[in-house]
């Protein structure tokens, strides 16, 4: 009878593994799938195997992707244009809820409110003013036309995030600090900011992930080379070589690296930072 | 400590940046956008005042219309297909100990921190009709394989398959991370009481996580509607309106169709209706946890 119940209880296990197991693989196999061809020819794609093994590994598709893909200047762009953004975010978003929640002052609550009405607000509604906006004050191409929306977008969300951190911290700290005659400004930057670390992380996760993909607004917002950001790589990449499918694969999977070697190897804290995130939301 | 922090100079210098930069990147552009929302401008020359044409002409749009059920759609795809796997998975990986449970929950996640743009060529590239992996899987199977996945017959539902795909990770961890912060003492008091896997996860797991899935649905919801990039570049709506979403049927208007009037009359009617919807789900899920 009790080996009986042992097996069902190990034909369970089983199955939910596979569940485990298969999904797995349906997350994981297109991106296999592109890493596999991306080493291939293009003449080779044809065949009629999911995978293929190909005659001679050519990585001439991946120099290709680097060199015309503009694989540098996109990754360097990319890399600064969200540092900042993470940055003024950051800052921002301290230095409002430190407002908005410790200070006394009749508006405190609505104007909190009304910063947070941004997470409601559809991004895309804003691309056509915005492009108007832009090119009426001369921001088109510059830095200023990704880091503003960029900044305002993530602005809503890592605001929520620290006002509810914020709320944990004792009030008793600030007060032993007022008494030692430190000010405001001091308070905010070199005693709550450390506190708020962790959340600061989480913040940083958020607003790096959302901006980092985005190409919509600054497809609309640039027409030069100067600023654009690494998901360029691969739009632009398309229309060169468009019967060359072996280096299109070769610049998607190039682009799509840093952010995966990132996570993989700091998957453990950005998870937490996210699922963190995700929970206060 | 009361005067200092009630100093008005203070506060406005700390709230300032904030405001300014929502002033400038929100609230600006949806002023402009209501402006020329009542105009006929063409994005180009001059702006006609019109009144309220442009709205009449969008209530008979079925190209609006189209991306409303769309959106719609996904909705229900994300709520009946994504979200009921994620937790399942969730739940299964929360029972999982040591290496595995870290490398599943990485695995899953991995599409998230790729780019749209190289999710959405990605996928165009498996729905390819001559060397696609779907048609060759199909073929690996003993089909024929000849099937045009993105063609008026299959678009709109290939085009939830990748944007359900895409999210499931997200979606998943949010759920682990709720499962996670489930007292474990609840676990051993049921399997004292000899409750089997199944009955802990209906009778525990499920309405313990109501709060987390509430919200989750919320965002599946907020985002079903504001979908555009992988559309954008997978089918841009098409052929004909079949994929269209608002996001992209706006910008399209505008930008494409040169009607940048009428986009903004779309985005004005986009903007309104997520607030309307946001508001609303907050409220149904309030009243009902009372």
């Amino acid at each position: 009878m009790e080996q009986v119940g042992r097996k069902k209880k190990s034909f369970g296990k089983i199955v939910l593994f596979s569940i485990l197991i298969i999904m797995a693989i349906v997350q994981i196999f297109p991106l296999v799938w592109l890493l596999d061809f991306s080493f291939a020819s293009s003449n080779e794609m044809f065949t009629s195997g999911l995978l293929i093994i190909p005659e001679k590994i050519k990585w001439e598709n991946y120099v290709k992707a680097f060199v015309d893909g503009h694989f540098l200047l996109y990754l360097k762009n990319s890399l600064l244009i969200n540092s900042l953004a993470v940055f003024f975010v950051v800052v921002i978003s301290i230095m409002t809820a430190f407002a908005c929640r410790r200070m006394k002052w009749k508006l405190s609550g609505t104007v909190n409110t009304i910063l947070l009405l941004g997470m409601m607000i559809p991004i895309h509604a804003t691309l056509l003013p915005n492009y108007k906006i832009y090119n009426a004050i001369g921001l088109t191409d510059t830095i200023w036309a990704l880091l503003i929306p960029y900044i305002a977008f993530s602005l809503p969300v890592g605001l929520f995030l620290m006002s509810s951190f914020m709320e944990s911290i004792p009030i008793e700290i600030e007060e032993a600090a007022v008494i030692d005659g430190c000010g405001i400004y001091r308070i905010v930057f070199t005693m709550i900011t450390p506190l708020l670390k962790s959340s600061i992380a989480t913040v940083a996760i958020m607003t790096f992930l959302n901006n980092w993909n985005e190409f919509m607004m600054a497809s609309v917002y640039l027409s030069t080379p100067k600023w654009k950001t690494l998901p360029f790589s691969v739009l632009e990449f398309t229309g060169q070589y468009s019967s060359n499918y072996a280096v299109q694969f070769a610049v998607m999977a190039l682009t799509a690296a840093p952010a995966v070697i990132v996570y993989v190897l700091l998957n453990k804290h950005i998870t937490k930072g996210v699922a963190m995130g995700a929970v206060k939301g | 400590m009361k005067k200092l922090y009630s100093n008005k100079l203070i506060i406005f210098s700390l709230v300032l940046p904030g405001i300014l930069v929502f002033i400038f990147a929100i609230l600006a552009p949806i002023c402009l956008s209501t402006y020329y929302g009542f105009t006929d401008y063409s994005g180009m020359g001059k702006a006609t005042f019109v009144g309220m044409e442009n709205y009449k002409t969008l209530i008979s749009d079925e190209g609006f219309w189209m991306s409303m059920k769309n959106s719609l759609l996904l909705a229900v795809g994300f709520i009946v297909i994504q979200h009921p796997l994620a937790i399942m998975v969730a739940a299964i990986l929360d029972k999982l100990q040591g290496k595995a449970e870290g490398f599943f929950r990485c695995v899953y996640f991995i599409p998230n921190v790729i780019s749209v743009a190289i999710i959405a060529y990605l996928w165009k590239f498996i729905y390819n009709p001559d060397f696609g992996l779907f048609n060759n899987f199909l073929k690996a199977l003993g089909f024929e394989g000849k099937i045009n996945w993105l063609g008026a017959e299959f678009a709109i539902w290939s085009v939830l398959i990748v944007l359900i795909w895409h999210g499931f990770g997200w979606g998943m961890l949010i759920y682990y991370t709720g499962i996670k912060n489930i007292d474990p003492v609840l676990y051993e008091a049921a399997s004292i009481d000899g409750a089997n896997a199944s009955v802990t996860f209906f009778r525990i797991t499920l309405p313990l996580m109501k709060p987390v899935i509430q919200v989750n649905i919320t965002m599946a919801i907020i985002s079903a509607l504001k979908q555009m990039e992988t559309v954008y570049l997978l089918t841009n709506g098409g052929p004909g309106n079949r994929t269209q979403f608002a996001a992209n049927y706006l910008y399209q208007q505008a930008f494409k169709a040169f009607k940048y009037g009428y986009g903004n009359a779309i985005g004005v009617i986009f903007i309104i209706i997520c607030l309307v919807v946001t508001i609303f789900l907050n409220r149904a899920f309030q009243t009902k946890e009372i």
